[in-house]
């Protein structure tokens, strides 16, 4: 069942919303800025903080998206609903292939984070997608029907630091 | 002609749907991403409780910074974009329209009801919104607040008055520094944001 975007993404008044759920439109040159402030600011605190708040937002939100989609009921469907998600919202392409519940490989060949970082400072030296790391934990605990924190993602290889594509591993926590 | 904020709004709705083979959203100029407000709200809120009480001007300051730096390079871009040539500068007759077309741009981001209540062409911009994500985001995740919420929208109000009366870009961020005397999440009726010179612009 493809995804009706046009339905999905709405405007209520000056809110913009996505399956039920207010959203904001930024440029990369806020979600850089962001993520530039707090791994400067508070380390490694700052980098846990990017991933829980994309988990922990991208679980609700998806929770939200798949309510509205009751026809899809497989595992495979979901995942490629949240495949188109993540590129109809701009964010990248992300390849769901090595997946299953206890966890696996996901691949991203380009992201919003990384066109945006690339753009603004050039290349980095450790893997920066921490974004993607949080939002990847917060669709599968989505789609497996787990709770907040299940899955620990780590980023193998990132465009970032300028490898071909960015590389997913996901594990229980 | 009046800034048609309609006309906006529905341009860049249309433009976020356009997406290029690499899935990202290029359009005024930016790379554009949609993303739930909750992960906004989450990241500034939970980063000015873990920097604490005794760091909580430092943390405020590198929130407003952080949006007024991105503010700034966006708007720039936004109005250097064929889509502000094509939609938004037919119906610019002066130099302060553009702060109308930079808040209706601003609306149809999602990021509030924004206003301009009074502009004082290189002294003062005032910015009145009733709606602001970040005053509901924090009402919502963290009750009454003591001081004002809207981070975001308080550096990008000065980013407005950077890119008019700033100077030559890249120069000029920084030229002005907005306060928010009146915020919903501390109890206010809306969120108000004004835009002052920066009095230590430009010294050593």
């Amino acid at each position: 069942m493809p995804l009706d975007w046009r339905a999905a993404l709405t405007r209520e008044g000056h809110r913009v919303i996505l399956s039920g759920l207010p959203i904001a439109m930024h440029c990369h040159h806020y979600s850089i800025n962001l993520q530039r402030m707090l791994e400067e600011t508070l380390d490694s605190e700052g980098v846990g903080l990017l991933f829980r708040a994309a988990e922990e937002a991208s679980l609700l939100g998806f929770r939200s998206i798949l309510r509205q989609y009751p026809k899809i009921r497989t595992v495979k469907s979901k995942l490629e609903l949240a495949s188109t998600v993540y590129q109809n919202c701009g964010m990248g392409i992300i390849h769901f292939q090595q997946i299953g519940p206890k966890g696996g490989i996901i691949e991203s060949p380009s992201s919003h984070h990384v066109t945006g970082w690339l753009a603004k400072h050039g290349g980095r030296h450790s893997p920066g997608c921490h974004f993607a790391r949080g939002w990847i934990a917060g669709v599968l605990e989505a789609i497996y029907g787990k709770p907040l924190g299940s899955y620990l993602v780590t980023e193998l290889a990132c465009k970032m630091t300028r490898e071909p594509k960015c590389v997913f591993q996901v594990k229980e926590a | 002609m009046a800034i048609d904020g309609h006309k906006i709004v529905q341009a860049v709705m249309e433009g976020s749907r356009i997406r290029d083979a690499k899935g990202i959203i290029p359009i005024f100029g930016v790379y554009l991403c949609l993303f739930f407000v909750q992960y906004y709200n989450r990241l500034s809120f939970e980063f000015e409780k873990k920097m604490g009480k005794t760091r909580r001007d430092e943390s405020a300051r590198l929130l407003i910074e952080a949006a007024q730096e991105c503010g700034y390079a966006t708007f720039q871009g936004i109005r250097n974009s064929w889509e502000w040539e094509e939609i938004v500068q037919p119906m610019i007759e002066k130099k302060e329209d553009q702060i109308l077309g930079f808040t209706a741009v601003a609306v149809a981001f999602g990021w509030g009801d924004l206003e301009v209540k009074e502009l004082i062409p290189e002294e003062k911009l005032l910015i009145r919104v009733q709606d602001s994500y970040e005053a509901t985001g924090y009402l919502q995740g963290y009750g009454l607040a003591d001081s004002g919420k809207c981070y975001m929208l308080r550096g990008v109000t000065a980013a407005f008055m950077d890119l008019l009366y700033g100077g030559q870009y890249p120069e000029g961020c920084f030229a002005f520094l907005a306060e928010e005397p009146f915020c919903r999440a501390k109890g206010d009726p809306y969120c108000e944001f004004v835009a002052r010179k920066n009095p230590g612009f430009g010294s050593p």
